[in-house]
């Protein structure tokens, strides 16, 4: 009976820690103080890393295909459909300029691949922004589903792919799995975040026109991985899904240096070549 | 008890509401090192990204992307991809920063404490090499400078926010980029983070690397993960007869600015030859404002040693333990190295007298002598030395003195040698017998060393053997060497050869040409180790090296040394057959991409004194 007693008060003292720690982010969360009606927690204010500053690609893979633009038919590494390398291998740079169409290589499931720098900031409470000097590009990682009006139409009123080479994106904290789990105490260190973009007007994944279709998915993992005693880094974790065009998912991992110095900033305009 | 159940019921649906009705909150932080992310299970690379380098292999003169320093581009420029032909290099395995980018499969799996089921490490198996490496995750502390490096090197981890990050030191030297010759040294050092999305694992690699990097160089591998086992886990090598008839002091290698294939890459791709070579600047958005300014004047200038200045010096940091103490670095069996008291010593303990080769610098005899007793109750039985050096000489009399050799007491030769002759005989039971190559004993008798600190127990030819502890002990001469009086000393059954000068990780080669040394004879001692040795596996293990000065080694950093003296020889004599003056082989800088590793310019061994002995050496045709 002694022993049950011992045991009964045990898993009860378990219990509450367990509801302790279930409770203790919301309270913590809530900081409107006793009594005060609950502030919504915002995207920004449970950001478990800071994205935020500017950004400097470090090429350092595919670095041939991503520091200069390849010849034409030259798509090694990439996990093309047939479909796919017949417009590759009719890639014309000249008549994407006449057409208006140099920014191809600059929509959002190549941007990053790109040499260039970013900044990434807060546009508002519920969604960052991050731009590119190479292209001059933006894209807008909104928390929340994603928007109805993103894309265009068409004047039968059909949705189109995209009206912007950037998409529709929506973004989510990702927090690592044991946290879910509700080990431990206090906020998380750290997490991710993801982003899902759809709706991109079909650009391409590499400059010498492999293409990326209007169904494509993108989906990215933003990480800030600080080296002990050394740099900070943004690696860009990207699955491009596109049944047109891709024989299985894309996936590739950019990294970027941060940059406390922002004088090199230096905003271009897209180029076909 | 009734109202402990209430409260756990109570509880219980406090909690479910709360989980129910609300959003994903903040969620609370990993405890100690309670695994943040599950890493275990079988991985497999995936790869989208560099698959010519991580197939077919890389082209030359491809180095683009990577942080490379001066040493670092002359260092690949020089590369010849059919070194790989060499026996020795065969089955090497990769280094670190590479294997994670290797072909075919990976497995990763917990180690955890039987009774506390606390974490200890996290293994990761890597099919290609038969990769095996161990993640401590127990807190443990890396090892010191001067521990055996090997290519997956050591590493501890901690969790931190949802990755794994993993720091690594010890690793050898290898490909930071596969087959083109860009190197890693043995001095880098790796920062990764394992960072997991669903069925997706991301690897970031940051190398430090001060010999031939600028700035870290950081990559990142992708990996899904494969439900069930895919089956192939061995990657089988054994070294074998490539090249017939090849003399064994050939390495390939380019001569700087002969390297005949620079330019293909860029002609086949359309890119400037010097994009390739550039170093740190390729890996930013800047390089095409940078190529710009680059002509076929400078391109042609980044092909060769910048010359009218002087020579790069070591970027290594601790290479060789100076903290004023001795250190125990425990080998194999019962035999131990030394380090702390100049040259490296090597202590073999048994059931009889101690048997210790070399006898350090004399500075710090007391504790050299204090160590030794921590290893066994027996007296210092017998002393040999590699060489004449004062830093393998210089403690011999301290160490004899607190000897003793009981084979000698009432033996024949006591009774009948003549006293003060060879000293020792003397008083065997109050000093250590010490044994070299005849040319040792006639160096410190013509410097004036007292008495009691010369060998007395020499021999003339190419080897002298003694049983002793056990072990089959072979002392080999190796003529002409760094001097004329160089022995190496294999202990048979440990397996573990101790090289002096001959051999070090921390500088050139001391070659001294006056007292009977020659690059020709370093390079046949230098390949009489690799004669001896055996590797464990892919490359590593197997017989341990001694060095003279620095870590404890393997056949690995022996078959870099050796190629790094072969291919100076080669740069100089190239130019020795041109006609040229030795001032003029020095202004060449020929030793160009090793000096970041072994550069002095001050002291007692400079590069210049290398440069120097090495062409004295070759013009005497030696």
């Amino acid at each position: 009976m002694k022993y049950s007693h011992v045991r009964a008060y045990g898993l009860a003292t378990m219990v509450v820690a367990v509801v302790t720690q279930a409770f203790a982010p919301r309270v913590e969360a809530q900081r409107g103080g006793p009594g005060g009606p609950p502030a919504p927690i915002t995207p920004r204010a449970s950001a478990p890393i800071d994205l935020t500053g500017q950004w400097v690609s470090l090429v350092t893979e595919d670095w041939r295909y991503r520091q200069f633009t390849p010849p034409k038919g030259d798509y090694g590494s990439l996990p093309l459909l047939p479909a796919a390398r017949k417009i590759a291998d009719s890639w014309d740079p000249a008549r994407d300029e006449a057409a208006g169409e140099q920014c191809k290589a600059y929509g959002a499931a190549g941007l990053l691949r790109l040499p260039t720098r970013v900044r990434i900031s807060w546009q508002d409470d519920a969604a960052l922004k991050l731009e590119t000097d190479a292209g001059t590009q933006t894209r807008l990682f909104r928390f929340g589903p994603t928007r109805a009006d993103a894309g265009g139409t068409t004047p039968a009123g059909e949705r189109t792919p995209g009206g912007d080479w950037q998409g529709a994106s929506s973004a989510t904290w990702d927090y690592p799995q044991a946290a879910f789990a509700g080990r431990g105490g206090g906020p998380a260190p750290g997490g991710s975040l993801k982003v899902v973009t759809v709706r991109m007007r079909p650009g391409y994944l590499r400059r010498n026109g492999v293409p990326y279709g209007a169904e494509a998915v993108l989906t990215e993992y933003f990480d800030r991985l600080d080296v002990p005693g050394g740099d900070s880094l943004l690696v860009v974790t990207a699955e491009v899904v596109d049944a047109e065009y891709l024989a299985t998912p894309y996936w590739t991992s950019q990294q970027f240096k941060r940059e406390t110095d922002t004088s090199r900033w230096q905003p271009t305009p897209c180029a076909a070549r | 008890m009734r109202n402990a159940r209430g409260l756990v019921c109570a509880a219980l649906v406090v909690l479910s509401a709360t989980l129910i009705g609300q959003a994903p909150q903040i969620p609370p932080a990993p405890t100690g090192q309670a695994p943040a992310i599950d890493l275990s299970g079988y991985w497999a690379p995936v790869l989208h990204e560099d698959f010519m380098e991580r197939g077919p292999g890389s082209e030359i003169a491809d180095y683009g992307g990577f942080p490379i320093n001066e040493a670092g581009r002359l260092w690949a420029l020089s590369y010849d991809p059919s070194r790989v032909t060499l026996r020795h290099h065969q089955c090497e395995a990769y280094v670190t920063p590479y294997q994670m980018r290797a072909l075919g499969n990976f497995r990763m799996w917990e180690e955890r404490d039987a009774h506390t089921q606390r974490l200890l490490a996290i293994h990761l198996w890597a099919q290609t090499t038969e990769g095996h490496r161990v993640i401590w995750m127990d807190g443990r502390p890396h090892p010191p400078a001067w521990a055996p490096h090997t290519f997956r090197g050591f590493s501890t981890g901690q969790f931190k926010g949802n990755a794994l990050i993993v720091q690594t030191t010890h690793m050898k030297s290898g490909a930071l980029r596969r087959g083109n010759g860009v190197p890693q040294s043995d001095q880098a050092t790796l920062t990764e983070f394992f960072v997991r999305h669903g069925d997706h694992l991301t690897n970031v690699t940051v190398v430090s690397d001060p010999v031939f990097l600028s700035e870290p160089m950081v990559r990142s591998n992708d990996y899904y993960r494969q439900p069930v086992d895919p089956g192939a886990w061995l990657y089988a090598c054994d070294d074998g007869e490539q090249i017939l008839d090849r003399p064994d002091d050939a390495v390939p290698h380019y001569l700087f600015g002969k390297q005949p294939y620079v330019r293909e890459f860029g002609t086949r791709y359309k890119i400037p030859v010097a994009a390739g070579l550039l170093g740190a600047v390729t890996m930013y958005p800047e390089l095409s404002s940078r190529l710009r300014t680059a002509n076929e004047t400078e391109t042609n200038a980044l092909l060769s040693p910048a010359g009218g200045r002087p020579s790069e010096t070591s970027k290594v940091v601790g290479g060789d333990a100076r903290d004023g103490n001795v250190h125990i670095l425990p080998v194999r069996d019962n035999v131990y190295m030394l380090v702390g008291d100049g040259g490296n010593i090597v202590v073999q303990t048994g059931d009889q007298g101690a048997f210790v080769v070399d006898a350090g610098e004399g500075k710090l005899s007391d504790k050299v002598l204090a160590a030794i007793r921590t290893l066994t109750n027996n007296p210092i039985q017998f002393i040999a030395n590699t060489s004449f050096r004062s830093e393998h000489t210089g403690g011999n009399g301290v160490l004899g003195a607190a000897g003793q050799d009981p084979s000698l007491p009432g033996s024949f030769f006591v009774q009948a040698a003549p006293r003060g002759v060879t000293g020792f005989f003397s008083d065997p039971s109050s000093h250590a017998t010490m044994m070299a190559h005849v040319n040792v004993q006639v160096r410190l008798q013509a410097a004036g060393a007292p008495a009691a600190a010369v060998p007395a127990d020499t021999y003339l030819e190419d080897r002298r053997r003694k049983f002793h502890n056990g072990d089959a002990i072979e002392f080999f001469y190796q003529p002409n060497a760094v001097t004329d009086g160089d022995s190496l000393i294999h202990f048979r059954r440990a397996d573990v050869i101790a090289a002096g000068d001959i051999f070090t990780t921390t500088q050139y080669p001391v070659i001294d040409v006056k007292n009977g040394g020659s690059i020709q004879g370093e390079i046949r001692a230098l390949n009489e180790i690799l004669k001896k040795t055996v590797y464990r596996h892919q490359g590593e293990g197997g017989t341990y090296i001694v060095p003279g000065h620095g870590y404890l080694a393997d056949e690995h950093e022996v078959l870099e040394y050796r190629d790094m003296v072969v291919i100076v020889r080669d740069r100089v004599k190239a130019m020795v057959d041109a006609g040229a003056t030795l001032q003029q082989v020095k202004a060449a800088r020929v030793t160009a991409d090793y000096d970041t590793q072994y550069g002095v310019n001050t002291g007692p061994w400079t590069t210049e004194m290398f440069v120097e002995a090495a062409y004295n050496s070759l013009k005497n045709g030696r």
